[in-house]
């Protein structure tokens, strides 16, 4: 297991390098000169020669890559435009609402989407899963930002409930009663996710079901209900587990749009006024940590998926 | 006569899926004939009628600067079939390409490939974000971008299914009649691709409006002024109190447009060759 951990990590530097590499070269794909898009408009000529010697943008691209990726890997990504701060600076200031965020919503998509999607698949056929299926795949067809505004106006124009945007930090007044502020956002956030889980867990749950251990299960007189929990259920995780890298990114992508709806400071709101505000090396770094976060999440899983499932070599 | 018998086999006995389909063909005569059915010009501005609540003449009521919500729906279905449409075909050709040469020649399919999983280690969304930062808003790069997204995903499906295919025994049979790369995998290989290829297309359409309403929410989509209705929603979201029917309609517009085409897509992976059942996205 070590070994093969230690392998996969290692064939995780070429995909992690070429985007790198990728995000390296979107500084230079936007036209102009790259120490201008870097500084801003405000800059004067004499800053921007000054950081193009420092940065060397009068070197060759593969230099400046070396440059650029020694900085990086020394936790160095460069000056916020807007900010004026470094850049690991403001993202980390984003990332207390973003860890919040996505924790609250995964609480969300276990607690709905697996007991939901084991009861659509125990009554296959019947009007229970038509009614769970059917809504389930309503919820994946609605637009993230459409559900929040509503869930806005709804609870917390109208009723009063929520506070509708804004998230105080928990270290300030209030403590961990200012999770009232994730609680419209994460519900938001997911809805579609919890709706994709349970259709996995009732597709899975189906598979299982027809395989030759559950008929021995039931041939030998065990009650439905432990055929379910026990043969079918925890078989049927397996697949459920393996999508979680799936989640990941989904919720990454939608968080860019929930945030923005209910105006949290977190790293998705973050990366939509960067690129308003033109504030590229916020952009870039960014998106190093969250390519570097998903790559890492996806080969969790892989390793995961292993340890559950017997069936699955390492090699 | 074959399509008839097709669509007979896919959505006999699903009422849900049927009335998706039916929905669908709805939306893609709106866009067609939109200048027939628009009531108003969607682009007229009428200051004093603006916020008027739905009812007689406006039928969905008017925006803040007093377009007819309406006839902006209709034009904005054009829009739907348009980013629809443009971005399974940028997803299908790229991506497809990809994938079914990559699977038929190996060493070029190790280069590809590896493209594909960089390409696929940016979540959805963040992907088109920096492909948009690099490019002007406009209809056709929202396009671009949204099928190069997609590409990605069917490049990989497809290398799966060709690679699976190129076993076959029919495969071996023309090669030893003497047919050329181009024929085996054009002639012989795609047929065989055709109904998970569309499968694929209508789960891509169903995330592409997704996608796209996403993006004209964060001001990152079509351009303000193109009536869609990803725009008439963020567009009009700060005067969600004092007109909540404005964000209503086209909401439901993509919902049922969204949801029509996953049933659509979920009747047609039901229908498919069993060969290929694991390999389709799409939950």
């Amino acid at each position: 297991m070590l070994v093969y951990t230690a392998k996969r990590l290692l064939t995780l530097i070429p995909t992690l390098l070429a985007a790198s590499i990728l995000v390296f070269l979107f500084i230079h794909l936007i036209p102009g000169d790259p120490a201008a898009i870097l500084l801003g408009d405000s800059a004067t000529p004499e800053e921007i020669a000054a950081l193009s010697a420092e940065m060397g943008f009068d070197q060759p691209l593969p230099v400046q890559y070396a440059l650029w990726l020694g900085n990086v890997l020394q936790g160095d990504f460069g000056t916020s435009v807007f900010f004026g701060e470094p850049v690991l600076t403001v993202i980390g200031r984003g990332a207390e609402t973003s860890i919040l965020l996505a924790t609250m919503t995964m609480v969300w998509i276990v607690v709905f989407g697996i007991p939901i999607g084991v009861l659509s698949a125990s009554y296959q056929g019947r009007w229970v899963d038509q009614v769970t299926s059917g809504g389930a795949m309503l919820f994946a067809s609605v637009p993230t930002f459409w559900l929040g505004l509503y869930l806005i106006l709804i609870f917390s124009v109208w009723l009063g409930w929520f506070p509708s945007s804004g998230f105080p930090s928990l270290a300030d007044e209030g403590g961990v009663t200012n999770l009232r502020y994730l609680l419209l956002p994460s519900l938001t956030l997911a809805a579609p996710n919890a709706a994709l889980i349970v259709r996995l867990v009732r597709a899975s749950m189906l598979d299982v079901a027809r395989e030759d251990h559950v008929r021995t299960a039931r041939a030998k007189g065990l009650h439905p209900a432990t055929v379910a929990v026990r043969h079918i259920f925890r078989n049927a995780l397996i697949a459920v587990a393996a999508a979680f890298g799936f989640t990941f990114a989904a919720l990454v992508s939608e968080a860019v749009v929930t945030e923005t709806v209910f105006s949290l400071p977190g790293i998705g709101r973050l990366v939509v006024q960067s690129i308003l505000r033109r504030d590229y090396p916020v952009i870039q770094g960014v998106i190093l940590v969250i390519v570097v976060l998903y790559t890492l999440i996806n080969l969790a899983v892989d390793l995961a998926y292993a340890r559950l499932d017997p069936r699955v070599s390492l090699k | 006569m074959k399509l008839a018998a097709y669509i007979r086999s896919t959505f006999g006995g699903r009422k849900l899926a049927t009335i998706g389909l039916i929905w669908l063909c709805l939306v893609a005569l709106a866009a067609i004939f939109a200048p027939l059915l628009a009531p108003f010009d969607p682009y007229e501005i009428d200051p004093v009628a603006r916020l008027s609540e739905p009812g007689l003449p406006y039928l969905f009521g008017t925006d803040h600067f007093g377009r007819d919500t309406f006839s902006r729906a209709i034009y904005g279905a054009r829009m739907t079939v348009v980013i629809g449409a443009g971005s399974v075909i940028v997803a299908l050709l790229t991506g497809g390409l990809i994938g079914m040469l990559s699977a038929y020649f190996p060493r070029l399919g190790a280069v590809l490939m590896r493209g594909i999983d960089v390409l696929m280690a940016f979540p959805a969304l963040l992907l088109a974000l920096v492909l948009i930062t690099l490019l002007e808003r406009s209809v056709v790069n929202t396009v671009l971008v949204i099928g190069i997204v997609y590409a990605t995903t069917t490049a990989r499906i497809l290398f799966g299914m060709t690679l699976k295919l190129k076993g076959e025994v029919f495969v071996d049979a023309a090669i030893c009649s003497g047919a050329g790369h181009g024929s085996i995998l054009f002639r012989h290989i795609l047929p065989n691709l055709i109904s998970p290829l569309l499968v694929q297309a209508s789960f891509i359409f169903a995330f592409a409006q997704l996608q796209a309403a996403a993006l004209d929410f964060l001001g990152l989509g079509l351009p303000a002024e193109v009536a869609s209705w990803g725009n008439m929603l963020s567009e009009e979201r700060i005067y969600v109190t004092r007109a909540p029917w404005l964000l209503i309609y086209p909401g439901v517009l993509i919902i049922l447009s969204v949801f029509s085409m996953n049933l659509v897509g979920d009747a047609m992976r039901d229908a498919i060759d069993p060969r290929f059942k694991d390999d389709i996205a799409g939950v």
